[in-house]
């Protein structure tokens, strides 16, 4: 690992050459006095192309601030590639973005091998790459290595934690049983919810693992209840997360249900509810930190009522799709780091305000949720509220959790 | 006379070929050199594949996997042993090549679409067997050169010095990429008008027949499966060295059939449209997402897209071409 910093430095000089040579002339490349570019990657197409909203709802959010001015009278355009969620596309889109496009930073691409594929060559470039779209802990936690990316939103292992806290506090007799992805998404989780168990860490009474290659999880479900599980931590992507509230089901086995957020999306569980039955559904509890447009709750909130008004106008797509909601927030919090960057922003005076952020009025955000980072604190959002499952619909209770 | 005119339209045509290779980089931006890199990556797979599924008739729907081969291998001699990137490229074929070799005894008993659905199995299940080893390919993360062996890396400076010769990265890229793709394509064309050629094609057009004149077809067929993974081996180990990472996620089953397709696109049974099929590959996700970024919308265009290509072109650019040529054709090689 020595020696790479030495043989960065030289390929960061050497593009650093080349780019000046080019022409681009100015000392900031993608900062014209008219215009930020700034450019990422999003699945449009493919199996991840669910996930395409993260990018059209920060789109969407541009497009509103550029028509009413921009910032410091310079129009933000956000260039979106499609990697189809495979890495050695990211790959080569974001050296696209950065040696043709010369775009002023990544934003907002998504995925954790996509980002993790690109990290080493943005940073020896010293291209920021911002608000990485995932859940990982590297992010916020290996900064010193990478000082030029950042994640976004709560990671896993502060989600973990935060049910583990929960747990602890309010059913200290559970007997927690886990049903994991065994990958470090998984793993961040259940390292997360050990966390938070903390002195009560024998509540948890069994671990069981899944490979994404798993045709099914029944085996898991079944050795969780034979294990007199109460408590059951779904820790799964969608798919695993319908088949563990199913086989539980047909089993006759009613624990109390955790669903990770990734899988916590009204109609995943919707889809849950129709396959094993209102009961097993009734109950569950999840985390948030975004206002879901489909919540009634909102229906006059100021923040939704905006993100509507965009998604109309700005030719959103899917205004019901909680994604948008999250691209809008993360375009927001964008927008703030380069009001904050100074008249004339570079790469550096950026990177500067991305770790100095303090954002209490994200609308797209639950009401008390801030944006807040500092040079060693690299978790933009850390706060999260729990939510249980009743009727069909989530309900946020209890205070703003916050975890790193 | 007309025979001598034949031959020498040939070799103009293959010299206007050649000359547009070399100068096509100075008429485009100096990274679109690297897409067009890209693309030669899969125009080497679609060669490869066209030997089999063109010229021998076996199905084959998992190129995929056999890149993967290629493409780790290079990663893991690159990021293990510290080999330079570009000396693994024989290797990563001979390896896919002996993979390649493996998969085609099944193939002896399969035929059709029973081949077709065992090859694709193995596609299906490569990125699960990646993820499998991870202590040697890294795991879901997979291996990303700049971070593990970034001396390895031949261009990592911006640019390459050949025979005094100093050109940018993506421009020694694309010569790379490209000289394999056509000394592949040459390589190709000598098999297919040759002795083993003709047995290949005996074999697809009726096993029976092939059989009962004397062909051994267990040879015939693992050979052309062994040729046709050195080709899959190293468009995968270049698409690695271009990439600089690899990961069981770029080697989806998606990658077989995009292969594949690119394969029918130029025309199976035919060389000189794969150039094409193999542009359409590249390009035509760039052009659909460009349509529209809506959700949906891309890939409904790109399935469209391939949809009207087969109506127009039944037998892909290279029965296309065939059909434009054959007035020529026809005159060169008939006796007046």
């Amino acid at each position: 690992m020595k020696g790479i910093s030495y043989v960065l430095a030289a390929l960061a000089c050497a593009l650093t050459l080349a780019t000046a040579a080019s022409g681009a002339g100015t000392a900031t490349p993608g900062v014209t006095p008219t215009e930020v570019l700034i450019g990422g990657t999003i699945p449009l197409t493919g199996v991840a192309s669910a996930y395409s909203t993260v990018g059209l709802g920060a789109a969407a959010y541009f497009r509103y601030v550029n028509v009413h001015g921009g910032v410091n009278h310079r129009k933000i355009k956000y260039l979106i590639k499609d990697d189809a969620y495979d890495p050695s596309q990211t790959a080569t889109d974001t050296r696209e973005l950065v040696e043709q496009d010369h775009v002023f930073a990544i934003f907002n691409s998504l995925g954790t091998e996509q980002n993790l594929a690109t990290r080493p060559y943005l940073n020896a470039l010293k291209v920021p790459q911002l608000f990485a779209a995932s859940g990982a802990t590297t992010w916020g936690r290996d900064y010193k290595q990478w000082p030029w990316t950042i994640g976004y939103q709560p990671n896993y292992r502060a989600e973990g934690t935060i049910y583990g806290r929960y747990i602890a506090k309010k059913t200290p007799k559970a007997r927690v049983g886990v049903l994991y992805q065994n990958d470090d998404y998984g793993k961040d989780l259940l390292a997360g919810l050990v966390r938070g168990l903390g002195k009560k860490g024998g509540l948890l009474v069994s671990k069981q693992s899944y490979d994404v290659t798993d045709p099914d999880v029944q085996s898991q479900i079944a050795k969780l209840k034979a294990a007199k599980v109460n408590t059951l931590m779904v820790f799964a992507t969608p798919q695993f997360a319908i088949q563990s509230f199913v086989y539980a089901h047909k089993l006759g086995w009613k624990p109390k249900s955790y669903v990770n957020a990734v899988s916590s999306a009204s109609n995943i569980m919707g889809i849950a509810t129709q396959g094993a039955g209102k009961k097993q559904t009734e109950g569950s509890i999840s985390i948030v930190f975004l206002k879901d447009p489909n919540d009634p709750r909102w229906a006059k909130d100021k923040g939704i009522k905006l993100y509507r008004s965009i998604m109309k106008r700005y030719k959103g797509v899917h205004p019901g799709n909680v994604y948008n909601v999250y691209g809008m927030s993360v375009a927001h919090t964008f927008v703030e780091a380069l009001k904050k960057a100074g008249k004339n922003p570079t790469r550096a005076s950026l990177m500067k305000a991305v770790t100095h952020l303090n954002v209490k009025n994200d609308p797209f955000l639950l009401p008390g949720v801030i944006v807040h980072t500092t040079p060693t604190d690299r978790f933009p959002l850390d706060q999260a509220r729990l939510e249980r499952y009743h009727n069909g619909r989530w309900y946020s209770f209890g205070g703003l959790f916050r975890v790193r | 006379m007309r025979r001598a005119l034949g031959i020498a339209l040939w070799v103009l045509a293959v010299a206007a070929g050649i000359a547009f290779f070399l100068v096509l980089p100075r008429f485009v931006s100096d990274f679109h050199s690297r897409e067009l890199a890209q693309a030669g990556v899969f125009f080497i797979a679609i060669v490869g594949l066209n030997l089999l599924t063109g010229y021998t008739g076996q199905i084959s729907l998992g190129h995929g996997a056999l890149m993967a081969i290629g493409g780790y291998t290079t990663a893991i001699l690159v990021t293990h042993e510290h080999w330079r990137d570009v000396w693994t490229i024989p290797v990563a074929g001979l390896t896919a090549g002996a993979v390649g070799f493996l998969v085609g005894i099944p193939a002896l008993r399969l035929s059709g679409l029973y081949l077709a659905v065992a090859t694709f199995g193995l596609a299906v299940a490569m990125p699960s067997i990646l993820k499998k080893f991870s202590g040697l390919t890294g795991g879901s993360e997979g291996l990303v050169f700049v971070e593990k062996a970034p001396k390895q890396i031949t261009g990592l400076g911006g640019s390459v010095t050949i025979f005094g010769h100093s050109m940018t990265q993506n421009h020694f890229l694309y010569y790379l990429t490209w000289t394999i793709g056509l000394i592949g394509l040459t390589i190709a064309w000598l098999i297919v008008r040759g002795r083993i050629g003709r047995v290949f094609r005996a074999v697809r057009d009726s096993e029976i027949a092939a059989v009962s004149s004397g062909v051994n077809l267990a040879k015939i067929k693992t050979l052309s499966f062994a040729l046709s993974g050195v080709y899959a081996g190293i468009a995968g180990s270049l698409l690695a060295i271009q990439t600089q990472i690899v990961n069981p996620l770029s080697f989806t089953f998606l990658l077989s059939i995009l292969i594949l397709v690119g394969a029918v696109v130029g025309g199976l049974g035919s060389l000189v449209g794969l150039v094409v099929g193999a542009f359409f590959v590249q390009y035509l996700p760039d052009v659909s997402t460009h349509i529209s970024e809506r959700p949906g919308v891309p890939d409904f265009v790109y399935g469209a897209a391939i949809i009207i290509v087969m109506i127009l072109l039944p037998s892909g650019v290279g029965g296309f071409l065939r059909r434009l040529a054959r007035p020529l054709t026809t005159w060169l090689y008939t006796r007046p």
